[in-house]
């Protein structure tokens, strides 16, 4: 029987690991790494579980001792007290065994967390959204607890502990070992059959899981149009429906686990059942046959029926947690899928922590480069910037503009040619010095979670933010926000307009001290005095010799510029 | 504790039968694991009994064995039905309770929703409704059919064996149970709370990771953020470590309380029956059901185990619930009037200085008035007022005749649109981000605004109606989403049409295209702008200067 559980179990496996084999490998590896804790649990739990049947034995020969008019009540006492001991000792064994597991579960978790956060923090172009992430990293990959802390120690649990207990039945009785030889079997087979479903169901709803997050995340961010538009209605019709979606799924996942663990039941009763039938009538003597000499006795066959349950359990808990692993086989292979897009390449120069400036002139060289975005090559123009110097990067939308302006600062790694800075090519090495020298204006102002001083002066220099302020003409809009610099603006600076966002933005680039500034359309959004404001202040950087790209389409700031390069 | 009851309540009212039902057959399932080892250990050691009596051939062996068979068939399609029925039960209340949040979230302030931190909600939406399901399937169900349970074994055991059994058994599970539960409820608060909201500021941190990747980057800072990131979740972790030490005790105070139940039937049945009392099948049933009351504890350690999480959850969603009807509107007829502003006075809160001081003016239908100035004298603010999105300290704004503040929401908004400086558009087609704009848009009306817009051209280069936009419009310059969002505007056809900066970023030729497609789109409508630009103050009939 033992060799007939774990082959079952075994064909199981097989199936699924030829059907998704990159899930199930990833998810070995991710095992892996505490495999030695996982094994000791495991073996721990089996421990506690080899207990039961001494318990069982107590119980049982008290009982037939009841039967058999011999008990005193020190019998009953004693007994008791042996019961009570063995329970207190499976009970701490399997205390310790689950802190050993929980806390190889968490390191792995961690681990994977980790590695996740490392590489999307430095990713150049695509990978999931931050919703996306966020729901990875916060929702996902807590589901891999479980399948840790429960799946595991239950699969080593079934190849053992039916055997010991399928090997004590034959000892009292060859007929009830062969009820749960006959019953046993079957049990993996079903499960097979259903495991294929849960996966499936699995996947469906982490993807539903991964669009919702990502439908709200819009949504959110859409909510005064929506709310301008009467549209609240209608998008939460939509909505809506995403959350029925969601509901359906995850209930089709529960539908698959609940099916499973019911089919278990019903063999494991059944099973229990003919072993109940099989010893009751032995009793009565209407059965003659199937111990190995002599008829059952009364202790024996209620130490038989106590341990039948057991053979059956650690099949049930395997079939309870069967969903865990289908869930940690869908997270594993999301895992693989993000990894699999991040090849080395698409990675950010540099590690994106703070360095000692780089030394040299903050001069820039592009030379034969070419950059490889969503598969196609994009070439860059020739270009050469001495310290201190001006340039107006103009050319229609989706022409490179941006594009350049980020190989400049070391974020989108170039394919062929050299990007040279300070007279060195741009590296991994002095990327991030390269980095603290320059300043950066994007296109769409994003506002951490911090009150605005820390926004503005993210370097943590603690220096005086009025002058800069000043010069971006921005130091009004800083004074009719409540709070001042104390206040906390929304995600894309909600509470104040496009144009005042930008003044912001511009403030924190001049008040960086920076030898070069990257700006990405500086004066769109802004009426024309403001716009005239921002390029005083931009051109008040040149006179102190920083140097200075734009790219943008407003000739006022073209013209300012002086030297333009049209791509 | 409050905010759980509402929850319950929430969940008891969407599907009341259903839920009902489910705690029927949880009750059935208990009670049935109960009797079907009771009787079973009884059967076998009464055949015992009978065999060693010699009395085995006039033994009834098939009343019990029915018996036995009915339970188990009982138990197990008890527990699928069951679970089916009280987890559609929570996960369908669950599903509404998250659109009512986004509904409230939609109707909130404007300055409430521009400071939302979409990350925050986000939170609110997923993490905090899925803590929920807890409080009806690990709290108030499993405790419910505990009871009834205990209740039922007390009446079986004080019959069938007498009421010392009874009383030990299940007073061993009610007090040393209840106290451990309790216990274990409040060990876990702290930890459980603490491991929920890291859990959620981690997902806050690694979305803002993700939006400022190039800012952080940049400025050195990714590092950092990428510790604080892995902070979050090294706080999550410690609290979640704790709360499974909580846990785990439990589990040992629990198996340690059925064993003393279980040794307690022993000891005192095996008194029993050297006393003669009863007999030897009737103390093993004794010992039988108190192994089998084992069953009730796992689901209830469980919801102890997170009711501080759940509380706290609780707390945060239903949070503004209650009394959030909109206020019905009055019904007046949208007749002509277009805008009427009387003594306006606005001040932000918390500002000394007002932005709007005692404004008067007046648009009539049919007339285009642009409002002009230098940044910061309010423009944006004013078209926000009228927009009934910020709140006047003082004055009258009537709007196509009715007073704003009598007017209901859907009445406003069918009167007036207003095109913020800074739209957001959604992933999907052209299509689907204009029949955002009302019901029922057809396609030649969505051609007829685009073309009211200066975009159909560009429209039609990217393939029609059905094109696709990535995340926030990306796939058309900001020029072009800025012209998608009037088209969506003009499709709601208002009769008061607020524009702030219709023809920004846009050369002057497609500018005069644009204003003359607006006043073709809407002859009838009144129309007001915030301008700089000397095309729309060219356009405009009337200029209004504010300072």
């Amino acid at each position: 029987m033992a060799a007939g559980a774990d082959a079952g179990a075994g064909a199981a496996a097989g199936s699924a690991g030829r059907e998704e084999t990159a899930d199930a490998i990833r998810l070995e590896a991710l095992e892996a790494r505490e495999g030695r804790a996982f094994r000791l649990a495991g073996w721990l739990s089996v421990t506690a579980g080899l207990i039961w049947p001494f318990q069982a034995w107590v119980i049982a020969a008290l009982v037939a001792s009841w039967l058999n008019q011999r008990a005193g009540v020190e019998d009953a006492v004693t007994s008791a007290l042996a019961f009570l001991a063995l329970a207190a000792l499976r009970a701490l064994i399997e205390h310790r065994a689950g802190g050993i597991v929980f806390a190889a579960a968490d390191r792995v978790v961690a681990a994977e967390r980790a590695a996740a956060v490392a590489r999307e923090s430095r990713r150049a172009e695509g990978g999931p959204g931050s919703a996306a992430l966020g729901a990875l990293l916060a929702q996902k990959l807590p589901m891999l607890l479980p399948y840790l802390t429960r799946y595991r120690p239950a699969r080593l649990r079934t190849v053992v502990l039916p055997a010991v207990i399928l090997l004590i039945t034959l000892w009292f009785s060859w007929a009830a070992a062969l009820i749960l030889v006959v019953a046993g079997p079957m049990i993996p087979a079903f499960m097979a059959l259903i495991g294929m479903k849960a996966r499936e169901a699995s996947q469906k709803q982490m993807a539903e899981i991964g669009d919702l997050n990502t439908l709200l995340m819009e949504r959110l961010g859409a909510l005064v149009d929506i709310r301008l538009l009467d549209a609240g209605g209608r998008t939460a019709r939509d909505f809506e429906a995403r959350a029925e979606g969601l509901r359906q799924r995850t209930m089709a996942v529960l539908r698959i686990a609940f099916l499973s663990s019911t089919v278990l039941e019903l063999f494991a009763s059944l099973g229990i059942a003919m072993v109940a039938v099989f010893v009751g009538f032995s009793l009565l003597g209407y059965l003659r046959f199937g111990t190995w000499a002599g008829p059952l006795g009364a202790g024996e066959g209620i130490f038989l029926l106590l341990l039948a349950p057991e053979f059956f359990q650690p099949l049930r808990d395997v079939a309870a947690a069967w969903h865990d692993r289908a869930a940690a086989l869908a997270v594993a292979g999301e895992l693989a899928g993000a990894e699999a897009a991040a090849v080395a390449p698409v990675a950010v120069l540099g590690a994106g922590g703070p360095a000692a400036r780089l030394s040299g002139p903050a001069s820039v060289v592009v030379r034969d480069v070419e950059i490889r975005r969503g598969g196609r090559g994009l070439r860059l123009p020739e270009l050469s910037l001495d310290a201190g110097e001006r340039l107006a990067v103009t050319g229609l939308s989706g022409s490179g503009k941006s594009t350049l302006l980020a190989a400049v600062a070391g974020l989108v790694p170039v394919a062929s040619g050299a990007v040279l800075v300070a007279g060195a090519p741009l590296s991994e090495a002095n990327a991030d010095a390269w980095r603290a020298r320059i300043a950066w204006v994007g296109q769409a102002p994003h506002f951490l979670d911090r009150s605005l001083a820390e926004n503005l002066d993210p370097r943590g220099t603690g220096a005086d933010l009025a002058p800069a302020l000043e010069a971006a003409r921005a130091g009004d809009v800083v004074a009719r926000l409540p709070g001042g610099l104390q206040a906390r603006l929304g995600e894309s600076g909600g509470g104040i307009s496009g144009g005042e966002a930008r003044r912001l933005m511009l403030a924190r680039a001049l008040a960086a001290g920076p030898d070069l500034v990257l700006a990405d359309e500086p004066t769109a959004d802004l009426d024309p005095e403001t716009a005239d404001a921002v390029i005083s202040a931009l051109m008040a950087l040149g006179v102190k010799g920083v140097g200075l790209i734009v790219a943008t389409h407003d000739p006022a700031l073209i013209a300012a510029m002086g030297r333009e390069l049209r791509l | 504790m409050r905010p759980l009851w509402q929850v319950w309540r929430l969940i008891a009212r969407a599907r009341p039968g259903v839920l009902v039902a489910g705690l029927g057959l949880e009750v059935v399932v208990l009670a049935a694991g109960v009797g079907l080892l009771g009787l079973s250990g009884w059967f076998i050691a009464a055949t015992g009994a009978a065999g060693l009596a010699g009395l085995g051939l006039a033994f009834n062996v098939f009343g019990p064995a029915a018996g036995v068979r009915g339970l188990a068939i009982a138990r197990t399609a008890g527990r699928y039905g069951e679970r089916l029925l009280t987890h559609e039960a929570v996960l369908s209340a669950l599903a509404a309770l998250r659109v009512d949040l986004l509904r409230r979230q939609a109707a909130a302030g404007l300055e409430q929703m521009l400071r939302l931190r979409g990350a925050v909600a986000l939170n609110r939406m997923t993490a905090d409704v899925d803590a929920l399901d807890g409080v009806a399937l690990r709290l108030v169900l499993p405790f419910v059919a505990a009871l009834a349970v205990l209740g039922l074994a007390v009446l079986l055991l004080w019959v069938a064996v007498g009421p010392e059994v009874a009383l030990a058994v299940t007073g061993i599970f009610v007090v040393a149970g209840a106290g451990v539960l309790w216990l274990t409820a409040r060990l876990g608060a702290a930890p459980s709370v603490q491991a929920e909201r890291a859990g959620q500021a981690l997902r806050r941190e690694a979305i803002d990771m993700i939006r400022a990747r190039v800012e952080l980057t940049v400025h050195g800072r990714m590092a950092d953020q990428r510790a604080r990131v892995l902070a979050e979740d090294a706080s999550a972790r410690a609290a979640a470590r704790a709360l499974d030490r909580v846990d785990r005790g439990a589990g040992l105070a629990l198996a340690l309380v059925v064993a003393g139940a279980v040794a307690a039937a022993m000891a005192l049945g095996g008194a029993l029956v050297a006393g003669g009392a009863i007999s030897g099948p009737v103390a093993a049933l004794a010992v039988f059901v108190a192994l089998a009351l084992a069953e009730i504890t796992p689901a209830l350690q469980r919801g102890m185990a997170e009711l501080g999480r759940m509380r706290d959850a609780a707390g945060r969603v239903m949070e503004g619930v209650e009394g959030t009807a909109a206020a019905p509107g009055a019904e007046g007829a949208a007749t002509g009037g277009g805008i009427e502003v009387s003594a306006l006075t606005f001040r932000r809160p918390g500002a000394e200085r007002t932005v709007l001081d005692g404004l008067s003016f007046r648009v009539a239908p049919r007339e285009a008035v642009a409002l002009a100035g230098p940044s910061g004298t309010g423009k944006s603010t004013l078209l926000w007022v009228l927009a009934g999105l910020l709140p006047a300290e003082a004055g009258e704004v009537r709007i196509a005749g009715a007073r704003v503040g009598d007017l209901g929401e859907a009445d406003l908004r069918g009167r007036l649109a207003l095109l913020p400086q800074r739209s957001a558009l959604v992933a999907g087609t052209v299509m689907e981000n204009l029949a955002l704009a009302r019901d029922g848009v057809s396609e030649a009306e969505a051609w007829a605004a685009l073309t009211a817009a200066g975009l159909d051209a560009v429209i039609r280069d990217k393939g029609g109606l059905g094109a696709t936009l990535g995340e926030a419009g990306a796939g058309l310059s900001g020029g072009e989403q800025r012209r998608l969002a009037l088209a969506r505007v003009l499709l709601r056809r208002p009769a008061v049409l607020l524009l702030d900066e219709p023809t920004e970023g846009l050369d002057a030729a497609t500018a005069e295209r644009v204003l003359a497609g607006i006043r073709d789109f809407l002859p009838d409508a009144a129309i007001l702008t915030a301008s700089h630009r000397a095309a729309e103050l060219a356009w405009a009939d009337r200029v209004i200067r504010l300072v």
